[in-house]
């Protein structure tokens, strides 16, 4: 036998038995292994190479074209089931990663912001998108502020509807009071201007807590206002009955029917108590709107010419609307709920629960 | 006000039903409270006739009866009263009929006797508040008819809410006007019929010394009048309306002012002492109002005086002593003007309400004074008998009933509006009793004398607007006047996403909770704010912390299932005296029980300090704020040692800390409790984001484990930390904390990470190897340390 076929056969051998392990090899790892034995600068299939010296020169091309032949069969063969393991191996881990997907997610508790809270920022976004400033003022007020400025002196029998906590005797000269309503801030809104020496147009929102003398179903001694009014020349009823209904359409996301009734109120003039198309039964009338399909909702009307007198405003020049709604009330009728002591107890599940949106 | 539907007709040929007169009412500014319908509230009672009646054999207080409702068998009924006899006609309420009340009739066994119905007293028909035994029928009333029909129980009254501006609808003339001027129906004026005066009775004198406050005052004497109970259809309009009957002259004097709106007094003659005086109360002076109450005058209320004492506050009540009783055979009778504001300063210092007061305070239409004196003597005269003096007039009636003329800009109206004025507005004002005159844009507006509360063009304004109809003004968008920046404070949104419950409070609390958390002053400067008239001494004081509102709520909670509550709230506290002092924003945490509970993942955990401050330490870092916590073992209420300080520079901002134990305990909470309080109104803005360059190059992490001797606390150890490091430190943190095994007695093992880094260039092994040299040594010298392994 020739020694180029000699070394054939051994190449051939060599093949042979390489493919055969690898076909058995179970891992990538043996697989790298058998690389680096078959294919590798150490490896057999160099080792084969060296006896290629020793053949006759015209020979060695013969040879060499068999081992690379024999090279690139090993090669594609080991790529082949590089592929075929590692397709395999992936498979089996995520088989191995495999999940209850349904399990609870990691969490951290969740707060949630108080429902009169969510109510008041939704109301005063409204309004501040409507050009109305964020005005606040004191909750101890005096008497001029809460009352005389507005048109209600000691003797006036509306008075009486303010059921006031007074600190010390009502008409001492300096007597302090919880303030009874927002209008206050009315009336610190528009001193501060005319102080600094300022002028309408005017367009003040202000939020805060008020509190009257009362306690029951329907009746808590602290509760929630927003008050909001526009004084500039030519403002109107009509501008009034605008305003009422862009916000109350924004805050009920939905076209609500709004009616305007003749009432009397000392600081506005002429003065409207707000109803809305009841949201319980869509203006049909049930139980909660007493059948008549309407909700009363807020107090309005246009400003009172002594409340711009007592800031130092003309009102033969300015003219202005008002309006005061209480915040609890709107939220109860947006959220459908009950009873108005739930907000003050605070029962987190109640709060909770209407976080939840 | 209670309207009752047919005596509202009297005044005014209405032919609309109830519900449509009572949105119209509303319309025009009248609040309809709600429709009474009396007669159908009794609805399925009726005339029974008591045949029989003999004692129930097993009771003692109860009477088997036998009725008689006209049908073919007679009504067997067990009846616990006693007021009546075998007979007697009373009001029985028959199986399935509804009572006023709310109670159903049905067929019932009473002590083993069968009852088919009830017998009914005034209060079971909703005729009066309560009642003594049945009502007992007249002999003729008919058997088997309709208790309401027969009554004369009213169809419909209509439950008004009058405004304090309206002193002229107090009445059923008033009412009637706003209607019938809406509706163009006629307004029915009252009757004339004036009896005639007989000179043998002595006319009253009169002095008016305070004429300011008494615009007029008419009186008149009659003789000779027999009082007794007045008529059913006038006792049973008094019940429909509200009020309760008392006798004749009183009743008729009630009667006159729910129908006309003048409120009147009638005297005892022969009580009164010499002349009547209308003057004000001296300093000292007592009355006994009618209802048996002595209250001490002050020198400016408006008394009515004979003589020898106050016989009445003017407009509000009459005295005791001088009041018409079913002996009275001689009255002085008084009808008069007084001023409004007068009568409500009497009324709020006296503390005494009455019908009479309510309508003096909102304005009576001082043109009725007469017309209602006239209506009321020829009431009593023609009822109980007498004659009548001439009548003493002190004060000019004419200039006091005279119009009032406002000149106005019609334009202003408009303007103010917000809509041209219709024409056929002008007629339904002219039908309501104003005068109306156009001249060009000039409004020529007179305003008769029952409608004081008219005075200003605004107020002229509202009355178009009311017969204009608020639904006609038109919907207007004002134009925008200025842009606001928005300052949305995001102060609760912001504690809120850390995991905390928003909760809110009442401002006030106990004096008790008060004390928990701020010690009392000295009495000279008292800070607490107190109420004097609380709704309860638990809401009686204006709170000086936010924690005692926050505990109770907590308190609520854990009662209530909860294993844990993190709650925050927003508020202001309160402080200081009349003369000086503070309200403060506020915002305050609280955290107690689990803020882990046991899950796939995680084991269940207590909420500690650390928990609260990494909240607190968040939400400041939120508004661009970093606190340094300072311990203070002083805070009143929370425990020294988990107690600190919270500066924002060098101003304290608040306070955070575990809650005393025993403190916590008398809120039933067992578990640890942590506040914390920031105070809003010191915080300043924080800084506001500005951009920096990512940092090119890397940073490098290194790691330091010392032994410290206990008591080293980490503030001070990064502190000193962060001087030795220089430049390059970017931050350092505690990674580990240990005393267990291996660690000796008082000492504590802390790992301390670094990560430096240079803007300019990659740090090199020698660059991080200077810098934690020169860490060592200064924990070495300062803190005694000891670097391990």
């Amino acid at each position: 036998m020739k020694e180029v076929d000699e070394l054939k056969a051994q190449l051939q051998d060599l093949q042979n038995k390489a493919l055969a392990l690898f076909a058995e090899a179970e891992s990538l790892k043996v697989l790298q292994e058998l690389r680096v034995a078959y294919l590798g600068k150490k490896g057999e299939l160099t080792s084969v190479l060296k006896g290629v010296g020793k053949l006759p020169p015209e020979d060695r091309p013969v040879i060499g074209q068999f081992v690379n032949a024999t090279k690139t069969t090993l090669a594609e063969a080991l790529d082949k089931a590089e592929v075929l393991l590692s397709d395999k191996e992936k498979q089996a881990r995520i088989q191995a990663e495999r999940i209850d997907i349904t399990l609870a997610g990691r969490t951290t508790s969740r707060g949630v912001v108080h429902p009169v809270q969510q109510g008041l920022n939704e109301m005063t976004a409204i309004f501040s998108q409507m050009g109305f400033e964020m005005a606040e003022g004191p909750e101890i007020e005096d008497e001029f502020h809460n009352f005389d400025a507005l048109n209600i002196p000691a003797e006036h029998p509306a008075r009486a509807m303010h059921d006031t906590f007074f600190f010390n005797a009502e008409g001492d000269a300096d007597a302090k009071l919880l303030r009874t309503h927002t209008s206050p801030v009315q009336i610190r809104a528009m001193q501060a201007c005319v102080d600094a020496g300022g002028e309408p147009p005017l367009a003040v929102v202000a939020a805060g807590r008020v509190y009257r003398c009362d306690y029951d179903v329907t009746h808590s001694p602290m509760f929630h206002q927003v008050e909001v009014f526009k004084v500039d020349k030519d403002v109107s009823l009509a501008h009034l009955k605008g305003v009422l209904q862009h916000f109350l359409t924004a805050y009920f996301e939905k076209d609500v029917p709004i009616r305007l009734r003749p009432h009397y109120f000392p600081f506005t003039e002429p003065s409207a108590e707000v109803d809305i198309g009841c949201v319980f039964c869509n203006h049909k009338g049930c139980r909660i709107c007493k059948g008549s399909g309407w909700i009363e909702v807020l107090g309005s009307g246009m400003i009172h010419p002594n409340v711009l007198k007592a800031v130092g405003i003309d009102s033969s020049v300015y003219s202005g609307f008002a309006f005061g709604l209480g915040v609890e009330r709107l939220v109860m009728l947006k959220h459908g709920i009950p009873d108005l002591r739930l907000f003050f107890e605070n029962d987190v599940r109640f709060l909770r629960r209407m976080g939840a949106k | 006000m209670k309207i009752p539907f047919s005596w509202l007709k009297e005044h005014c040929p209405i032919e609309k039903s109830p519900q449509d007169v009572a949105d119209d009412l509303v319309r025009l500014g009248h609040e309809v409270e709600g429709i009474e319908t009396p007669r159908a509230g009794v609805k399925g009672v009726r005339v029974g006739h008591i045949v029989e009646m003999k004692p129930h054999p097993d009771a003692d207080k109860l009477k088997l009866l036998k009725i008689d409702l006209g049908d073919v068998d007679h009504l067997a009924i067990v009846c616990g009263a006693t007021n009546m006899v075998e007979g007697d006609k009373v009001p029985v309420a028959t199986v399935g009929t509804c009572l006023p009340n709310g109670l159903k009739i049905k067929k019932g066994k009473i002590r083993g006797e069968v009852s088919f119905g009830m017998c009914c007293s005034e209060a079971e028909l909703g005729l009066a508040e309560d009642a003594d035994g049945l009502l007992i029928l007249p002999q003729d009333a008919p058997v088997g008819e309709e208790v309401g029909e027969y009554l004369g129980l009213e169809e419909a009254v209509f439950d008004l809410d009058i405004t304090p501006n309206r002193g002229d609808c107090m009445s059923l003339r008033g009412i009637a006007r706003d209607l019938a001027a809406d509706y163009g129906l006629p307004l029915i004026e009252p009757g004339d019929e004036v009896v005639a005066t007989d000179d043998s009775v002595t006319t009253p004198t009169v002095g008016v010394v305070a004429s300011e406050d008494c615009l007029l005052y008419r009186a008149c004497r009659i003789e000779g009048v027999k009082v007794s109970a007045s008529p059913d259809w006038l006792q049973a309009r008094l019940i429909a309306a509200g009020l309760r009957p008392i006798n004749g002259v009183v009743d008729v004097i009630n009667y006159t002012m729910l129908d006309l709106g003048q409120p009147m007094h009638a005297f005892d003659a022969d009580t009164l002492h010499g002349d009547i005086t209308v003057r004000t109360a001296k300093e000292g002076e007592t009355f006994t109002s009618l209802e048996g109450k002595e209250v001490s005058l002050h020198a400016e209320d408006l008394v009515i005086a004979d003589d020898n004492s106050v016989i009445a506050l003017a407009g509000i009540m009459g005295s005791e002593p001088t009041g018409v009783t079913e002996k009275t055979t001689n009255i002085v009778l008084e009808s008069a003007a007084f001023r409004p504001a007068r009568i409500s300063i009497t009324r709020r210092t006296c503390g005494l309400v009455s019908d009479s007061s309510m309508r003096f305070e909102r304005g009576v239409d001082p043109g009725m004074i007469a017309l209602a004196m006239d209506q009321v003597a020829h009431m009593i005269v023609g009822l109980f008998g007498g004659k009548v003096s001439a009548t003493t007039t002190v004060g000019d009636a004419d200039s006091l009933i005279k119009d009032t003329q406002i000149q106005v800009n019609m334009q202003r109206i408009a303007s103010r509006l917000g809509i041209e004025v219709p024409k056929t507005a002008d007629a339904v004002l002219e039908r309501m009793g104003f005068g109306i005159e156009h001249q060009g844009d000039t409004l020529n507006f007179s305003v008769p004398s029952h409608r004081p509360d008219v005075r200003l063009a605004e107020d002229i304004s509202e009355e178009y607007a009311r017969v204009i109809g608020f639904d006609n003004i038109p919907v207007v968008m004002p134009p925008l006047t200025n842009i606001q920046p928005s300052k949305v404070d995001t102060g609760i949104t912001d504690a809120v996403r850390l995991g905390f419950v928003q909760v809110i409070n009442y401002a006030f609390i106990s004096p008790q909770e008060q004390r928990l958390f701020v010690a009392e002053d000295a009495p000279q400067d008292d800070k607490d704010l107190v109420l004097p008239n609380p709704i309860s001494e638990a809401m009686s004081v204006m709170r000086r912390s936010m924690f005692p509102s926050l505990l109770n709520t907590a308190k609520y909670n854990m009662n209530r299932q909860q294993t844990g509550v993190a709650l925050v709230e927003q508020g202001r506290v309160y402080a200081g005296n009349m003369i000086e002092h503070t309200e403060t924003n506020m915002l305050a945490w609280l955290m107690t029980g689990d803020v882990q509970q046991d899950t796939w993942y995680a084991k269940t955990r207590k909420a500690d300090f650390f928990d609260l401050k990494g909240a607190v330490e968040s939400w400041l870092q939120g508004r661009g704020l970093t606190a340094r916590f300072m311990a203070d073992d002083d805070v009143q209420g929370l425990q020294a040692g988990q107690t600190a300080k919270i500066f924002i520079g060098k101003s304290v901002a608040g306070y955070i800390g575990k809650v005393d134990g025993d403190l916590a305990d008398g809120f039933d909470l067992s578990d640890d409790v942590f506040v914390a309080s920031i105070n809003l109104d010191v915080l300043h803005a924080g800084k506001k984001a500005k951009f920096q360059p990512i940092p090119e190059f890397p940073s490098i992490e290194r790691d330091l484990v010392f032994l410290f001797d206990k008591g080293a606390t980490s503030d001070a150890i990064l502190q000193t930390v962060r001087k030795a490091c220089g430049q390059h430190l970017v931050n350092a943190s505690i990674f580990d904390l240990y005393d267990g095994e291996g660690v000796p007695e008082g000492k504590v093992s802390l790992g301390i990470r670094f990560v430096l880094q240079d803007g300019k260039r990659t740090l090199t092994q020698e660059d991080s190897g200077k810098a934690m040299q020169a860490v060592i040594d200064m924990m070495v010298n300062k803190f005694e340390a000891e670097l391990r392994g």
